[in-house]
């Protein structure tokens, strides 16, 4: 019955609202308490649930809205982990000799992302990194579809202005 | 030059058409307007290439991006919470609305609660912050508690959920309190006794107070030591009055309050096996700790117990 059907959303879920967490909170052991605790609320209101809801932008609203709080206390640990990411840089998809150029670029996405104002960061992770409509990205944040579009644009411009001096190289190396 | 539009304009537009999102006409208005103008050409260019590594970041390995031991702890927490979570809802009766509250354990809650509004502070505190309303859940324990309420059942089979009590001592008295038979009273002061405190009749009553499942564990069915009907959901004796009428015990009204008619009810001496007419040896002077009281004689014999040898109320049964 319902407890059937909930363990099929845990199975299709988790793992990306874990990621979710994990991008914009910066640190495993935050995503693990965030992403837990976002499907012991989906849980408990789950019966309540529209038949047809979109379940997946559903936890993406109740994961943001958990960890909204918890975000305003970490501004300083995500600026702290932009640097340890500069360590710990995760493999890029470009060829072996753009590779150093791509890392360093990612790096500082990661950098500009971290230090982008909390509703900016949020929207603009759901959408480049999840792909989410800014219709659920607005019901995320509690604010208008067109507000998650300013909100999104905002914050690819900053990344945008943060990436000068790294563009050119990778201009060059896509023609 | 009369349509084009800004550069600064033109930068939202240049950034939705370069992640291939841009609305109605965008495409074509970043179009004329890089034509014409170098700067902004280069500008969408860069936004290409932004969106061109935002795709390789959103494709790469993520650092600590393995959610086993966080599924595995969820999966326990889980189940921890649904053996916490109390599917409730609240039903009307012929005693007024009544809310009722399953777990996965058994029925935790049955609780009185007034015509419309929120929940009291009380009720809310037992639900607890793990409280869904689940009708489903509990529509079935409803039915049967309307057939209890009509007199069409003695007997509410439920798994009970105990978790909710506040103390051991409450707990003693609650067992204690549900071993009365149907039909039966006994007083505070004998609920005491029965739990090897039969000092504690006030402690007693206190427990009964809280008690989380009125009806269920039949805290009506304990009465004053001088036979009145004392607290009662606040002060709700009528209920209690009515929970008791339709046991079979029958009250009267006087000097202000209920009370049962001790003269009138069969009596079991606790320890006893038989059952007796008011009148007959210690049964007429023990005070009403020492003894359960019955309703009716079908009531005593429901509960196991045989007529007394020497006064033998099945050949004189009291007056209806």
């Amino acid at each position: 019955m319902a407890d059937d059907a909930f363990e099929a959303v845990v199975g299709s879920h988790h793992a990306e609202i874990r990621r979710y967490l994990l991008r914009v909170t910066a640190r495993a052991s935050d995503a693990d308490d965030l992403s837990q605790e976002t499907f012991l609320r989906a849980f408990r209101a789950f019966r309540g649930l529209p038949p047809g809801a979109n379940v997946r932008a559903w936890l993406f609203a109740i994961a943001t809205n958990l960890g909204r709080n918890h975000f305003r206390a970490l501004a300083r640990r995500r600026r702290a982990y932009a640097v340890a990411a500069r360590d710990a840089s995760p493999a890029a998809a470009a060829g072996a000799d753009g590779r150093a150029m791509a890392d360093e670029a990612q790096t500082r996405i990661a950098e500009v992302i971290a230090g982008l104002p909390e509703k900016q960061r949020l929207a603009f992770v759901m959408r480049k990194m999840h792909e989410l409509d800014y219709a659920d990205i607005g019901a995320s944040l509690q604010c208008s579809e067109d507000s998650a579009r300013a909100h999104v644009f905002q914050a690819l411009r900053k990344v945008r202005r943060g990436l000068d001096g790294h563009l050119s190289l990778a201009m060059e190396s896509r023609t | 030059m009369s349509e084009d539009v800004s550069c600064r304009a033109i930068e939202p537009e240049l950034a939705t058409v370069a992640a291939g999102e841009g609305r109605a006409g965008a495409a074509e208005r970043v179009e004329r307007h890089v034509a014409r103008c170098a700067p902004c050409r280069d500008e969408l260019e860069r936004y290409r290439a932004v969106e061109g590594m935002l795709g390789s970041l959103r494709r790469a390995p993520l650092a600590d991006d393995d959610a086993t031991l966080s599924r595995a702890q969820l999966a326990s927490r889980l189940a921890d919470l649904r053996s916490r979570i109390l599917g409730f809802a609240v039903f009307p009766s012929p005693l007024g609305r009544v809310l009722i509250g399953r777990s996965e354990q058994g029925v935790a809650v049955v609780q009185y609660v007034p015509e419309g509004g929120a929940l009291p502070a009380h009720v809310r505190r037992l639900l607890g912050d793990d409280a869904v309303e689940d009708r489903a859940a509990t529509e079935d324990l409803w039915a049967e508690l309307l057939e209890y309420l009509r007199g069409d059942r003695a007997r509410l089979e439920w798994p009970l959920d105990l978790r909710r009590m506040r103390s051991d001592f409450q707990r003693r008295v609650l067992e204690a309190t549900a071993a009365l038979p149907y039909g039966a009273v006994t007083s505070y002061a004998g609920i005491a006794m029965r739990i090897g405190v039969p000092a504690a009749a006030r402690p007693v009553a206190q427990a009964l107070r809280w008690n989380p499942l009125p009806i269920i564990i039949p805290c009506h069915r304990v009465i004053g030591s001088a036979g009145t009907l004392t607290g009662y959901a606040g002060h709700r004796v009528d209920l209690k009055q009515r929970l008791l009428a339709v046991e079979g015990v029958k009250t009267v009204a006087a000097g202000g309050a209920l009370r049962i008619r001790r003269e009138a009810m069969y009596c079991l001496v606790n320890g006893e096996r038989e059952y007796c007419l008011p009148s007959c040896g210690s049964a007429l002077t023990d005070s009403l700790a020492g003894l359960t009281l019955f309703g009716t004689r079908a009531g005593a014999e429901a509960a196991g117990l045989q007529p007394c040898g020497s006064c033998r109320p099945d050949l004189h049964p009291l007056a209806a």
